[in-house]
Protein backbone atom coordinates (compact mmCIF):
# COMPACT_ATOMS: atom_id res chain seq x y z
CA UNK A 1 0.00 0.00 0.00
CA UNK A 2 3.32 2.24 0.28
CA UNK A 3 3.00 3.02 -3.52
CA UNK A 4 -0.22 4.46 -3.31
CA UNK A 5 0.95 7.26 -1.29
CA UNK A 6 2.18 10.50 -3.39
CA UNK A 7 5.19 11.85 -2.14
CA UNK A 8 5.25 14.76 -4.39
CA UNK A 9 9.16 15.65 -3.31
CA UNK A 10 8.83 18.72 -0.97
CA UNK A 11 10.66 18.77 1.89
CA UNK A 12 7.71 19.45 4.23
CA UNK A 13 6.17 16.17 3.68
CA UNK A 14 9.57 14.54 3.51
CA UNK A 15 9.58 15.52 7.00
CA UNK A 16 6.01 14.71 7.53
CA UNK A 17 7.29 10.97 6.48
CA UNK A 18 10.04 11.16 8.63
CA UNK A 19 7.99 11.38 11.79
CA UNK A 20 5.43 9.32 10.70
CA UNK A 21 8.44 6.23 9.56
CA UNK A 22 9.47 7.05 13.41
CA UNK A 23 6.60 6.71 15.36
CA UNK A 24 5.25 3.70 13.78
CA UNK A 25 8.52 1.93 14.30
CA UNK A 26 8.06 2.44 17.92
CA UNK A 27 3.88 1.66 18.03
CA UNK A 28 5.26 -1.49 15.94
CA UNK A 29 7.52 -2.93 18.43
CA UNK A 30 4.96 -2.55 21.21
CA UNK A 31 2.66 -4.14 18.98
CA UNK A 32 4.80 -6.83 18.24
CA UNK A 33 5.47 -7.56 21.51
CA UNK A 34 1.31 -7.42 22.08
CA UNK A 35 0.84 -10.07 19.33
CA UNK A 36 3.38 -12.60 20.20
CA UNK A 37 1.25 -13.07 23.46
CA UNK A 38 -2.32 -12.47 21.55
CA UNK A 39 -0.94 -15.71 18.66
CA UNK A 40 -0.65 -17.84 21.96
CA UNK A 41 -3.95 -17.25 23.06
CA UNK A 42 -5.39 -17.27 20.01
CA UNK A 43 -3.93 -20.56 18.39
CA UNK A 44 -5.87 -22.12 21.23
CA UNK A 45 -9.47 -21.06 19.16
CA UNK A 46 -8.74 -21.51 16.23
CA UNK A 47 -6.83 -20.58 12.43
CA UNK A 48 -10.12 -18.79 11.17
CA UNK A 49 -11.00 -16.65 13.65
CA UNK A 50 -7.07 -15.59 14.13
CA UNK A 51 -6.99 -15.03 10.06
CA UNK A 52 -9.88 -12.60 9.93
CA UNK A 53 -8.31 -11.54 13.33
CA UNK A 54 -5.04 -10.25 11.39
CA UNK A 55 -6.58 -8.92 8.13
CA UNK A 56 -8.65 -6.52 10.27
CA UNK A 57 -5.69 -5.39 12.07
CA UNK A 58 -3.60 -4.48 9.26
CA UNK A 59 -6.30 -2.68 7.79
CA UNK A 60 -6.86 -0.82 10.80
CA UNK A 61 -3.20 -0.31 11.11
CA UNK A 62 -3.22 0.89 7.62
CA UNK A 63 -6.32 3.73 7.92
CA UNK A 64 -4.58 4.84 11.03
CA UNK A 65 -1.34 5.45 9.34
CA UNK A 66 -3.26 7.40 6.61
CA UNK A 67 -4.93 9.53 9.10
CA UNK A 68 -2.20 10.32 11.36
CA UNK A 69 0.33 10.97 8.85
CA UNK A 70 -1.96 13.55 7.05
CA UNK A 71 -2.59 14.77 10.69
CA UNK A 72 0.85 15.49 11.45
CA UNK A 73 1.52 16.98 8.44
CA UNK A 74 -1.50 19.57 8.20
CA UNK A 75 -2.04 20.04 11.90
CA UNK A 76 1.03 20.47 13.25
CA UNK A 77 0.63 23.36 14.94
CA UNK A 78 4.28 23.73 16.25
CA UNK A 79 4.77 25.57 12.18
CA UNK A 80 3.24 28.89 13.58
CA UNK A 81 5.41 28.54 16.64
CA UNK A 82 8.37 31.29 14.96
CA UNK A 83 4.91 33.54 14.99
CA UNK A 84 4.22 34.02 18.53
CA UNK A 85 8.20 34.55 20.08
CA UNK A 86 7.42 38.59 20.56
CA UNK A 87 8.10 40.57 24.01
CA UNK A 88 5.57 43.43 25.26
CA UNK A 89 7.41 46.08 24.11
CA UNK A 90 7.69 44.76 20.70
CA UNK A 91 3.65 44.43 20.31
CA UNK A 92 3.06 47.89 22.56
CA UNK A 93 4.97 49.98 20.08
CA UNK A 94 3.94 47.82 16.90
CA UNK A 95 0.35 48.56 18.51
CA UNK A 96 1.16 52.34 18.20
CA UNK A 97 3.02 52.18 15.29
CA UNK A 98 -0.08 50.75 13.27
CA UNK A 99 -1.62 54.15 13.92
CA UNK A 100 0.71 56.21 12.16
CA UNK A 101 1.58 56.19 8.57
CA UNK A 102 4.86 56.65 6.86
CA UNK A 103 5.15 58.52 4.18
CA UNK A 104 8.24 56.54 2.80
CA UNK A 105 6.77 54.54 -0.93
CA UNK A 106 9.63 54.50 -2.50
CA UNK A 107 11.46 51.56 -0.73
CA UNK A 108 9.63 48.78 0.48
CA UNK A 109 8.15 49.34 4.66
CA UNK A 110 9.09 46.46 7.12
CA UNK A 111 6.05 44.95 8.12
CA UNK A 112 6.33 42.62 11.10
CA UNK A 113 4.97 38.90 10.86
CA UNK A 114 3.75 38.06 13.86
CA UNK A 115 0.89 36.59 14.82
CA UNK A 116 0.17 37.05 18.75
CA UNK A 117 -0.74 40.78 18.21
CA UNK A 118 -3.33 40.48 15.25
CA UNK A 119 -4.87 37.68 16.94
CA UNK A 120 -5.17 38.83 20.45
CA UNK A 121 -6.98 42.28 18.77
CA UNK A 122 -9.62 40.04 16.51
CA UNK A 123 -10.13 38.49 20.31
CA UNK A 124 -9.91 41.89 21.38
CA UNK A 125 -12.10 43.40 18.57
CA UNK A 126 -14.86 39.90 19.55
CA UNK A 127 -15.35 41.07 23.22
CA UNK A 128 -15.86 44.78 22.38
CA UNK A 129 -19.03 43.67 19.82
CA UNK A 130 -19.49 40.93 22.53
CA UNK A 131 -20.23 43.93 25.28
CA UNK A 132 -21.94 45.79 23.23
CA UNK A 133 -24.68 43.37 21.95
CA UNK A 134 -24.95 42.67 25.35
CA UNK A 135 -25.44 46.64 26.42
CA UNK A 136 -28.50 45.72 24.15
CA UNK A 137 -30.12 43.63 26.43
CA UNK A 138 -30.40 40.83 23.81
CA UNK A 139 -29.85 38.09 26.56
CA UNK A 140 -31.99 35.71 25.22
CA UNK A 141 -29.60 34.78 22.07
CA UNK A 142 -26.42 34.86 23.47
CA UNK A 143 -25.07 31.48 22.14
CA UNK A 144 -26.10 32.92 18.58
CA UNK A 145 -24.50 36.28 19.85
CA UNK A 146 -21.00 34.56 20.10
CA UNK A 147 -20.97 32.91 17.48
CA UNK A 148 -22.36 36.09 15.35
CA UNK A 149 -19.32 38.15 16.88
CA UNK A 150 -16.72 35.37 16.50
CA UNK A 151 -17.63 34.54 12.84
CA UNK A 152 -18.11 38.72 11.91
CA UNK A 153 -14.33 39.34 14.09
CA UNK A 154 -12.75 36.19 12.15
CA UNK A 155 -14.25 36.16 8.55
CA UNK A 156 -13.08 39.81 8.00
CA UNK A 157 -9.65 39.06 9.40
CA UNK A 158 -9.31 36.05 7.10
CA UNK A 159 -11.66 36.54 4.38
CA UNK A 160 -9.98 39.96 3.80
CA UNK A 161 -6.89 39.28 3.94
CA UNK A 162 -7.03 36.11 1.94
CA UNK A 163 -8.80 39.03 -0.77
CA UNK A 164 -6.17 41.63 -1.08
CA UNK A 165 -3.17 39.09 -0.99
CA UNK A 166 -5.49 37.38 -3.85
CA UNK A 167 -5.82 41.30 -5.96
CA UNK A 168 -1.77 41.91 -4.75
CA UNK A 169 -0.85 38.76 -7.08
CA UNK A 170 -2.82 40.00 -9.91
CA UNK A 171 -1.16 43.35 -9.32
CA UNK A 172 2.16 41.90 -8.49
CA UNK A 173 2.58 43.88 -4.96
CA UNK A 174 5.54 42.20 -2.95
CA UNK A 175 4.10 40.82 0.10
CA UNK A 176 2.99 37.73 2.03
CA UNK A 177 0.18 36.12 3.04
CA UNK A 178 1.57 36.50 6.79
CA UNK A 179 2.60 40.18 6.47
CA UNK A 180 -0.90 40.21 5.15
CA UNK A 181 -2.47 38.65 7.87
CA UNK A 182 -0.28 40.93 10.37
CA UNK A 183 -1.23 44.08 8.44
CA UNK A 184 -5.03 43.88 8.66
CA UNK A 185 -4.58 42.19 12.14
CA UNK A 186 -3.06 45.35 13.45
CA UNK A 187 -5.22 47.66 11.28
CA UNK A 188 -8.07 46.01 13.29
CA UNK A 189 -6.62 48.43 16.78
CA UNK A 190 -8.04 51.55 15.32
CA UNK A 191 -11.51 49.62 14.70
CA UNK A 192 -11.61 48.41 18.64
CA UNK A 193 -10.64 52.24 19.70
CA UNK A 194 -13.51 53.67 17.94
CA UNK A 195 -16.14 50.70 18.99
CA UNK A 196 -14.99 50.96 22.52
CA UNK A 197 -15.69 54.28 22.86
CA UNK A 198 -18.52 54.92 20.59
CA UNK A 199 -20.68 52.24 21.96
CA UNK A 200 -20.22 53.50 25.28
CA UNK A 201 -21.61 57.10 24.10
CA UNK A 202 -24.15 56.93 21.85
CA UNK A 203 -23.19 60.05 19.97
CA UNK A 204 -23.41 59.91 16.10
CA UNK A 205 -21.43 62.80 15.48
CA UNK A 206 -18.64 61.29 17.95
CA UNK A 207 -18.53 58.57 15.70
CA UNK A 208 -18.37 59.94 12.43
CA UNK A 209 -15.45 61.97 13.71
CA UNK A 210 -13.47 59.09 15.14
CA UNK A 211 -14.52 57.00 12.27
CA UNK A 212 -12.44 59.52 9.93
CA UNK A 213 -9.57 60.34 12.12
CA UNK A 214 -8.98 57.06 13.84
CA UNK A 215 -10.15 54.44 11.10
CA UNK A 216 -8.81 56.69 8.69
CA UNK A 217 -5.36 56.82 10.50
CA UNK A 218 -4.66 53.24 10.42
CA UNK A 219 -6.21 52.78 6.92
CA UNK A 220 -3.53 55.11 5.90
CA UNK A 221 -0.74 53.64 7.32
CA UNK A 222 -2.24 49.87 5.62
CA UNK A 223 -2.25 51.60 2.22
CA UNK A 224 0.94 53.75 2.94
CA UNK A 225 2.95 49.94 3.51
CA UNK A 226 1.21 48.63 0.51
CA UNK A 227 2.04 51.94 -2.05
CA UNK A 228 5.31 50.90 -1.21
CA UNK A 229 5.24 47.27 -2.41
CA UNK A 230 3.62 47.73 -5.01
CA UNK A 231 4.60 48.80 -8.77
CA UNK A 232 2.52 51.33 -11.10
CA UNK A 233 -0.29 53.53 -10.42
CA UNK A 234 -3.03 51.42 -11.71
CA UNK A 235 -2.03 48.39 -9.46
CA UNK A 236 -1.61 50.71 -6.21
CA UNK A 237 -4.76 52.43 -7.36
CA UNK A 238 -6.91 49.00 -6.54
CA UNK A 239 -5.17 47.62 -4.29
CA UNK A 240 -5.18 50.36 -2.00
CA UNK A 241 -8.78 51.84 -3.52
CA UNK A 242 -10.09 47.97 -2.25
CA UNK A 243 -8.04 47.88 0.74
CA UNK A 244 -9.18 51.46 2.04
CA UNK A 245 -12.82 50.93 0.83
CA UNK A 246 -13.25 47.49 2.80
CA UNK A 247 -11.16 48.99 5.88
CA UNK A 248 -13.63 51.86 6.55
CA UNK A 249 -16.76 50.59 5.32
CA UNK A 250 -16.18 47.48 7.92
CA UNK A 251 -16.30 50.14 11.13
CA UNK A 252 -19.20 51.80 9.51
CA UNK A 253 -21.01 48.24 8.97
CA UNK A 254 -20.06 47.12 12.96
CA UNK A 255 -20.93 50.29 14.12
CA UNK A 256 -24.90 50.76 12.69
CA UNK A 257 -25.22 46.82 12.66
CA UNK A 258 -25.04 46.90 16.50
CA UNK A 259 -26.06 49.77 17.19
CA UNK A 260 -29.55 50.29 15.47
CA UNK A 261 -30.17 47.46 17.94
CA UNK A 262 -29.07 49.52 20.74
CA UNK A 263 -31.79 52.36 19.13
CA UNK A 264 -34.08 49.47 18.47
CA UNK A 265 -34.87 47.94 22.06
CA UNK A 266 -34.53 51.58 23.74
CA UNK A 267 -37.29 52.98 20.78
CA UNK A 268 -39.32 49.12 22.08
CA UNK A 269 -38.90 49.99 25.87
CA UNK A 270 -39.74 53.95 26.18
CA UNK A 271 -42.41 53.71 22.91
CA UNK A 272 -43.84 56.53 21.19
CA UNK A 273 -45.90 58.51 22.43
CA UNK A 274 -49.17 57.72 22.13
CA UNK A 275 -52.51 58.82 24.07
CA UNK A 276 -54.49 56.47 25.58
CA UNK A 277 -57.20 55.57 22.99
CA UNK A 278 -60.06 58.18 23.43
CA UNK A 279 -63.73 58.14 22.21
CA UNK A 280 -64.31 60.80 19.50
CA UNK A 281 -67.77 61.82 17.99
CA UNK A 282 -67.59 60.71 14.58
CA UNK A 283 -68.67 63.05 11.81
CA UNK A 284 -72.29 62.36 10.40
CA UNK A 285 -73.24 63.64 6.85
CA UNK A 286 -75.60 67.02 6.90
CA UNK A 287 -77.68 65.13 4.60
CA UNK A 288 -79.47 63.39 7.15
CA UNK A 289 -80.08 65.08 10.64
CA UNK A 290 -83.26 63.51 11.27
CA UNK A 291 -82.21 60.07 10.59
CA UNK A 292 -78.89 60.98 12.69
CA UNK A 293 -79.12 57.90 14.85
CA UNK A 294 -80.57 55.38 12.03
CA UNK A 295 -77.62 56.86 10.15
CA UNK A 296 -75.14 55.56 12.44
CA UNK A 297 -76.77 52.13 13.03
CA UNK A 298 -78.15 51.28 9.48
CA UNK A 299 -76.15 49.59 7.52
CA UNK A 300 -75.10 50.75 3.39
CA UNK A 301 -78.41 49.06 1.99
CA UNK A 302 -80.59 50.85 4.75
CA UNK A 303 -79.00 54.21 4.38
CA UNK A 304 -79.69 54.34 0.82
CA UNK A 305 -82.67 53.11 1.21
CA UNK A 306 -83.49 56.09 3.52
CA UNK A 307 -81.45 58.38 1.63
CA UNK A 308 -84.21 57.83 -0.96
CA UNK A 309 -87.06 58.02 0.93
CA UNK A 310 -85.86 61.18 2.16
CA UNK A 311 -85.40 62.72 -1.25
CA UNK A 312 -89.06 61.91 -2.40
CA UNK B 1 4.56 -1.19 53.20
CA UNK B 2 7.88 -2.52 55.14
CA UNK B 3 6.51 -4.38 58.42
CA UNK B 4 8.73 -3.99 60.95
CA UNK B 5 9.54 -8.11 61.76
CA UNK B 6 7.29 -9.76 64.50
CA UNK B 7 10.03 -10.78 67.11
CA UNK B 8 9.87 -14.50 67.98
CA UNK B 9 8.96 -14.97 71.65
CA UNK B 10 9.37 -18.40 71.75
CA UNK B 11 5.16 -19.43 71.71
CA UNK B 12 5.03 -21.80 69.74
CA UNK B 13 1.28 -23.16 68.99
CA UNK B 14 -0.28 -20.25 69.99
CA UNK B 15 -0.95 -16.94 68.12
CA UNK B 16 0.79 -14.02 68.16
CA UNK B 17 -0.96 -11.34 71.04
CA UNK B 18 0.12 -8.17 68.86
CA UNK B 19 -1.87 -8.13 65.32
CA UNK B 20 -2.20 -4.76 63.78
CA UNK B 21 -4.43 -4.21 61.05
CA UNK B 22 -1.68 -3.35 58.75
CA UNK B 23 0.39 -6.08 59.06
CA UNK B 24 0.17 -7.50 55.13
CA UNK B 25 -0.96 -11.27 54.89
CA UNK B 26 0.41 -12.00 51.48
CA UNK B 27 -1.02 -15.44 51.34
CA UNK B 28 -4.71 -13.81 50.82
CA UNK B 29 -2.83 -10.91 48.03
CA UNK B 30 -4.10 -7.38 47.93
CA UNK B 31 -6.48 -7.60 51.28
CA UNK B 32 -9.30 -4.17 51.96
CA UNK B 33 -6.33 -2.78 54.15
CA UNK B 34 -3.82 -2.74 51.92
CA UNK B 35 -5.61 -0.71 49.73
CA UNK B 36 -4.63 3.13 49.83
CA UNK B 37 -7.09 5.60 51.04
CA UNK B 38 -9.62 6.73 48.94
CA UNK B 39 -8.71 10.36 48.32
CA UNK B 40 -5.43 9.40 47.66
CA UNK B 41 -6.35 7.14 45.16
CA UNK B 42 -8.60 9.47 43.05
CA UNK B 43 -5.64 11.64 43.64
CA UNK B 44 -7.55 14.43 45.42
CA UNK B 45 -4.54 16.32 47.79
CA UNK B 46 -6.49 18.45 49.80
CA UNK B 47 -3.33 20.16 51.31
CA UNK B 48 -2.58 20.80 47.75
CA UNK B 49 -5.93 21.93 46.73
CA UNK B 50 -5.56 24.55 49.81
CA UNK B 51 -1.87 26.11 48.79
CA UNK B 52 -3.31 26.15 45.20
CA UNK B 53 -6.14 28.27 46.04
CA UNK B 54 -3.88 30.49 48.65
CA UNK B 55 -1.37 31.45 45.70
CA UNK B 56 -4.92 32.26 43.68
CA UNK B 57 -6.22 34.43 46.70
CA UNK B 58 -2.91 36.28 47.41
CA UNK B 59 -2.04 38.09 44.32
CA UNK B 60 1.37 39.03 45.24
CA UNK B 61 2.51 35.66 46.34
CA UNK B 62 4.96 34.15 44.42
CA UNK B 63 3.84 31.02 42.98
CA UNK B 64 5.99 27.83 43.15
CA UNK B 65 6.88 26.69 39.79
CA UNK B 66 6.28 22.91 40.75
CA UNK B 67 2.63 23.07 42.23
CA UNK B 68 1.41 22.28 38.88
CA UNK B 69 3.40 19.68 38.29
CA UNK B 70 -0.07 17.06 39.40
CA UNK B 71 -3.07 17.71 37.52
CA UNK B 72 -5.58 17.81 39.88
CA UNK B 73 -9.09 18.58 38.16
CA UNK B 74 -11.11 18.10 41.28
CA UNK B 75 -10.30 21.71 42.42
CA UNK B 76 -11.52 23.09 39.36
CA UNK B 77 -14.46 21.63 38.94
CA UNK B 78 -15.65 22.62 42.23
CA UNK B 79 -15.14 26.32 41.10
CA UNK B 80 -17.38 25.68 37.84
CA UNK B 81 -20.20 24.11 39.90
CA UNK B 82 -19.72 26.92 42.60
CA UNK B 83 -19.45 29.42 39.56
CA UNK B 84 -22.70 28.33 38.57
CA UNK B 85 -24.17 27.80 41.60
CA UNK B 86 -23.76 31.71 42.59
CA UNK B 87 -25.19 32.66 39.06
CA UNK B 88 -28.44 30.18 40.01
CA UNK B 89 -28.32 32.32 43.18
CA UNK B 90 -28.80 35.19 40.95
CA UNK B 91 -31.86 33.44 38.83
CA UNK B 92 -29.50 32.79 36.17
CA UNK B 93 -29.81 28.85 34.95
CA UNK B 94 -26.46 29.07 32.74
CA UNK B 95 -24.41 26.29 33.66
CA UNK B 96 -23.73 24.94 30.28
CA UNK B 97 -22.26 27.88 29.33
CA UNK B 98 -19.99 28.03 32.06
CA UNK B 99 -18.58 24.54 30.90
CA UNK B 100 -18.94 25.62 27.40
CA UNK B 101 -16.63 28.75 27.52
CA UNK B 102 -14.37 27.34 30.48
CA UNK B 103 -13.58 24.29 27.60
CA UNK B 104 -13.48 26.14 24.78
CA UNK B 105 -11.30 28.78 26.39
CA UNK B 106 -9.27 26.12 27.94
CA UNK B 107 -8.62 24.72 24.50
CA UNK B 108 -7.68 27.94 23.41
CA UNK B 109 -5.47 28.94 25.75
CA UNK B 110 -3.87 25.22 25.73
CA UNK B 111 -3.09 26.46 21.77
CA UNK B 112 -1.88 29.89 22.43
CA UNK B 113 0.61 28.53 25.18
CA UNK B 114 1.93 25.37 23.44
CA UNK B 115 2.92 27.80 20.76
CA UNK B 116 4.42 30.64 22.98
CA UNK B 117 6.56 28.47 25.38
CA UNK B 118 9.86 26.72 25.23
CA UNK B 119 8.57 23.52 26.76
CA UNK B 120 4.77 22.37 26.05
CA UNK B 121 2.01 22.38 28.57
CA UNK B 122 -0.10 19.31 28.80
CA UNK B 123 -3.92 20.24 28.42
CA UNK B 124 -4.81 19.40 32.19
CA UNK B 125 -2.33 21.63 33.80
CA UNK B 126 -3.97 24.48 31.52
CA UNK B 127 -7.47 23.62 32.82
CA UNK B 128 -6.09 22.78 35.96
CA UNK B 129 -4.59 26.60 36.47
CA UNK B 130 -7.72 28.44 34.59
CA UNK B 131 -9.86 26.48 37.04
CA UNK B 132 -8.35 27.62 39.90
CA UNK B 133 -7.76 31.30 38.89
CA UNK B 134 -11.79 31.23 38.66
CA UNK B 135 -12.44 32.13 42.47
CA UNK B 136 -12.18 35.43 42.63
CA UNK B 137 -15.34 35.33 39.58
CA UNK B 138 -17.07 33.62 42.61
CA UNK B 139 -16.84 36.41 44.48
CA UNK B 140 -17.78 39.01 41.66
CA UNK B 141 -21.32 36.65 41.23
CA UNK B 142 -22.08 36.21 44.74
CA UNK B 143 -21.59 39.99 45.05
CA UNK B 144 -24.05 40.19 41.92
CA UNK B 145 -26.83 37.85 43.89
CA UNK B 146 -27.52 41.42 45.99
CA UNK B 147 -26.00 44.13 44.16
CA UNK B 148 -26.69 44.86 40.31
CA UNK B 149 -23.49 45.14 38.44
CA UNK B 150 -24.07 47.41 36.02
CA UNK B 151 -23.55 51.04 37.44
CA UNK B 152 -20.04 52.35 37.86
CA UNK B 153 -19.02 50.90 41.19
CA UNK B 154 -20.08 47.17 39.38
CA UNK B 155 -17.81 48.33 36.29
CA UNK B 156 -14.92 49.05 38.83
CA UNK B 157 -15.35 46.12 40.49
CA UNK B 158 -15.58 43.65 37.41
CA UNK B 159 -12.60 45.42 35.69
CA UNK B 160 -10.65 44.50 39.00
CA UNK B 161 -11.81 40.87 39.19
CA UNK B 162 -10.96 40.41 35.68
CA UNK B 163 -7.90 42.05 36.44
CA UNK B 164 -7.09 39.70 40.18
CA UNK B 165 -8.20 36.81 38.43
CA UNK B 166 -5.63 37.09 34.86
CA UNK B 167 -2.61 38.01 36.95
CA UNK B 168 -2.95 35.09 39.40
CA UNK B 169 -3.18 32.98 36.02
CA UNK B 170 -0.39 34.80 34.30
CA UNK B 171 1.52 34.21 37.19
CA UNK B 172 0.95 30.59 38.03
CA UNK B 173 1.69 29.97 34.09
CA UNK B 174 4.87 32.43 33.84
CA UNK B 175 6.54 30.40 37.05
CA UNK B 176 5.52 26.76 35.38
CA UNK B 177 6.78 27.20 32.02
CA UNK B 178 9.48 29.61 32.83
CA UNK B 179 8.26 32.69 30.56
CA UNK B 180 9.46 34.93 32.29
CA UNK B 181 8.98 39.13 30.61
CA UNK B 182 5.87 37.68 29.20
CA UNK B 183 3.17 37.85 31.78
CA UNK B 184 1.60 40.18 29.93
CA UNK B 185 1.51 38.47 27.03
CA UNK B 186 -0.26 35.47 28.44
CA UNK B 187 -2.21 37.64 30.78
CA UNK B 188 -4.27 39.34 28.38
CA UNK B 189 -5.58 36.67 26.67
CA UNK B 190 -6.77 35.32 30.37
CA UNK B 191 -8.31 38.53 30.75
CA UNK B 192 -10.41 38.05 27.50
CA UNK B 193 -11.45 34.62 28.79
CA UNK B 194 -12.22 35.99 32.33
CA UNK B 195 -14.09 38.45 30.45
CA UNK B 196 -16.51 36.83 28.85
CA UNK B 197 -17.16 35.19 32.45
CA UNK B 198 -17.51 38.67 33.96
CA UNK B 199 -19.75 39.14 31.12
CA UNK B 200 -22.31 36.14 32.02
CA UNK B 201 -21.95 37.08 35.62
CA UNK B 202 -22.96 40.88 34.88
CA UNK B 203 -25.70 40.63 32.23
Amino acid sequence: MENMDDTSGSSFEDMGELHQRLREEEVDADAAAAEEEDGEFLGMKGFKGQLSRQVADQMWQAGKRQASRAFSLYANIDILRPYFDVEPAQVRSRLLESMIPIKMVNFPQKIAGELYGPLMLVFTLVAILLHGMKTSDTIIREGTLMGTAIGTCFGYWLGVSSFIYFLAYLCNAQITMLQMLALLGYGLFGHCIVLFVTYNIHLHALFYVFWLLVGGLSTLRMVAVLVSRTVGPTQRLLLCGTLAALHMLFLLYLHFAYHKVVEGILDTLEGPDIPPMQRVPRDVPAALPAARLSAIVLNATAKAVAVTLQSH
Amino acid sequence: MMQPQQPYTGQIFQPTQAYTPTTPQPFYGNSFEDEPPLLEELGINFDHIWQKTLTVLHPLKVADGSIMNETDLAGPMVFCLAFGATLLLAGKIQFGYVYGISAIGCLGMFCLLNLMSMTGVSFGCVASVLGYCLLPMILLSSFAVIFSLQGMVGIILTAGIIGWCSFSASKIFISALAMEGQQLLVAYPCALLYGVFALISVF
